[in-house]
């Protein structure tokens, strides 16, 4: 009925920002704020439509388009660390970049404006067998599973080990909240910086696929939808910790899923669609106020 | 003679860094644009001299440059403010968009007999609702120390959905179908200078407000000690400088020009309030205040710049089926290799100091 279909729609919605804000909150932990998740989102879907198209394979795709991320990523990277270019103005360029670099080519190379469709896109294979989703509540959202869903919810699970628990994730994690410490351990921090922005960008890449291979099956322009925004919106308010961060993004994901339902009840699905702004904006003023009482207290 | 030779030598390396400053990042441009040109088989040099001839060739085409132009005067001067007091607005994109719609509400709701009174009263409210919008994150900021550039990022987002849904609810135009207000009254349209081209009084008034802009930084008081928190926060309030204040100060000006741009926009150019208000007008005056250094003189080249390439864009897509996006990839790449050489020039800085 309609639980079933929301958690269904809630959980394939889910994915995407999911995997931006795990490679978001990766490359926080190392002190850069990745504010061009969004265009190597849509560098991932459009990469994914093409090779899918192109050789038939799904993973080959979901993987194209992953390296597509992380390529990006790199120069990205190599901007900020090597040039020293400051992170938002670049973010935000890079945006613009990508963004036109993929509408040149969609009307160039293939004389479309806006959408590309390819003959014989291969889409995500469900894990399940289909027939789960006759199972009242959860099953059509069992049905619903593909592997880069669960390579999603797999990482969330391994993320919190990796960084608290492995060299590379200490070293990470020092480089971004304690550079002067990571400094004098003798740590490459510059190094560290660029692998993070290039798993940032793996994700995203990753996460562009999903959105265009999972049900769709073609690319648009407007296809991220500033999903790689709501993306950071979730790393901040999960405060850069895996888990919280993930539910995070699958409250996103429901109120997506929701305000699609909603537009046929009436209700504005404009405003729903601001509510993880707004949800950010609270979670900005709380940890600010909470700071500003802590220093407040010992002065 | 070494002593004395040093200061001039530093001097004109200082200005040779500062003239190369401001030409790399377009320079950087199009050697990008040009190596997409060449890609797909086209010459540079003859593109780049259709899109000069379709900006400037006539006087119907500088026109339409202007006209394009208007817009990025205000964002540029919007961003800039914020940028050299060394506080990270980026949202200017939403306040340019909320201001937009509350000029266009008093264009169409107020009744027409107020006659040409409408305008400045349209441009007051837009001033007023944006002056707020830009004053809540800088509150935040200046009290609680909350990142300016998430909070402005995220408030575009809110002013895009809050906007949409008044353009498609209550605001709604009962004639003209979808995402749009009525059309405001004849009486608070703006001056169409040069018809038939949509260049109107809006740019005049970017004008001024430039001027104005390059005044308040480098005559008043208030400018100046801006631009010395912009340099260093830790010497401006060592010489008594409120930083809370400043950075209240310079976000409220920047909604208010902010907000009169989209007044601007709303009742000179469109004469409503619609959905796609603004193509991104807000983030390409971050470009223009980036390629401008800041400077009131740097501003006008920057936004004529864009204006151009917006405006040249759209006729040379269809004279030579070269995609339009051709002016994001040059606007992207300004935006990254302006910052990329602000990095540089520090760098050299710092070696000089050692």
């Amino acid at each position: 009925m309609i639980v079933d279909q929301v958690l269904a729609s809630s959980i394939v919605l889910t994915t995407p920002i999911l995997l931006a804000a795990i490679g978001g909150l990766i490359n926080r932990q190392a002190g850069i704020v990745n504010i061009a998740l969004d265009a190597k989102m849509l560098a991932g879907a459009f990469v994914s439509v093409i090779v899918s198209s192109v050789t038939g394979s799904w993973l080959v795709a979901v993987l194209a388009a992953a390296a597509a991320g992380a390529l990006i990523g790199l120069f990205f990277s190599l901007a900020i660390t090597r040039m020293r270019a400051d992170m938002i103005v670049a973010g935000l360029g890079l945006n613009f970049l990508i963004a036109g670099l993929i509408g040149f080519v969609l009307s160039w190379s293939f004389n479309s404006s806006g959408t590309l469709r390819m003959p014989d896109v291969q889409l995500l294979p469900k894990i399940l067998p289909q027939s789960l989703s006759s199972v009242p509540v959860v099953g059509p959202m069992m049905a619903q599973i593909e592997p880069v869903t669960l390579f999603a919810w797999i990482s969330v699970l391994v993320l919190p080990f990796v960084l608290s628990d492995t060299r590379f994730g200490l070293r990470l994690r020092a480089t971004g909240n304690a550079p002067q410490v990571a400094h004098a351990m003798g740590l490459g921090s510059k190094g560290l910086q660029d692998m993070s922005t290039i798993i940032a960008g793996f994700f995203s890449g990753l996460g562009g696929a999903h959105l265009a291979l999972a049900s769709i099956g073609l690319f648009n322009e407007g296809l991220s939808a500033g999903r790689g925004f709501i993306a950071l919106a979730a790393f901040y308010f999960g405060r850069n910790m895996p888990v919280p961060t993930a539910l995070v993004c699958l409250l996103f994901g429901f109120l997506d899923a929701v305000q699609i339902r909603m537009q046929t009840a009436g209700l504005p699905p404009k405003l729903i669609g601001t509510i993880p702004y707004f949800m950010v904006l609270v979670a900005l003023c709380w940890a600010g106020w909470r700071s500003v009482r802590a220093r407040d207290r010992t002065a | 003679m070494a002593e004395a030779a040093t200061p001039l030598r530093e001097r004109s390396i200082e200005r040779l860094e500062k003239g190369f400053g401001l030409v790399f990042p377009f320079f950087a441009a199009l050697v990008v644009a040009s190596l997409v040109l060449l890609v797909i088989g086209k010459n540079p040099l003859l593109v780049f001299s259709l899109i000069a001839e379709e900006a400037f060739g006539s006087t119907n085409r500088i026109a339409a440059t202007l006209s394009a132009t208007t817009p990025l005067l205000f964002t540029g001067v919007a961003t800039a403010i914020c940028f050299r007091a060394g506080v990270f607005n980026v949202g200017v994109e939403g306040a340019f968009v909320v201001g937009g719609l509350g000029a266009a509400f008093i264009g169409f709701a107020l009744p027409s007999s107020l006659g040409i009174l409408l305008v400045p009263i349209g441009f007051a409210l837009a001033a007023t609702v944006s002056a707020f919008w830009l004053a809540v994150p800088g509150y935040l900021l200046a009290r609680y120390e909350i990142e300016e550039v998430v909070s402005t990022l995220m408030l575009n987002f809110v002013a895009l959905g809050v906007t949409g849904y008044l353009v498609n609810g209550p605001l709604l135009s009962e004639k003209s179908g979808n995402n749009v207000t009525p059309l405001i009254h004849e009486s608070a349209e703006l001056v169409r200078l040069i018809p038939p081209s949509t260049l109107h009084a809006g740019f005049l008034v970017g004008l001024f407000i430039l001027a104005a802009y390059g005044f308040w930084i480098r005559r008043t008081p208030a400018g100046i000690e801006s631009a010395i928190v912009g340099q260093n926060r830790r010497f401006a309030s060592a010489v008594g400088i409120s930083i809370p204040a400043t950075i209240i100060l310079v976000m409220v000006i920047s909604g208010i020009v902010s907000g009169l741009g989209g007044a601007s926009h709303a009742l000179g150019q469109l004469h409503r309030f619609a959905e796609g208000f603004s193509p991104g007008y807000g983030f390409t005056g971050m470009a223009v205040a980036l390629l401008g250094r800041n400077t009131a003189i740097g501003i006008l080249f920057g936004s004529i710049l864009f204006g151009a390439l917006a405006s040249a864009g759209t006729t040379v897509q269809l004279f030579s089926d070269i995609p339009l996006d051709i002016v994001n990839i040059i606007e992207g790449t300004v935006m990254i290799f302006a910052v990329v050489e602000l990095g540089r020039i520090a760098l050299f800085r710092r070696k000089a100091v050692k």
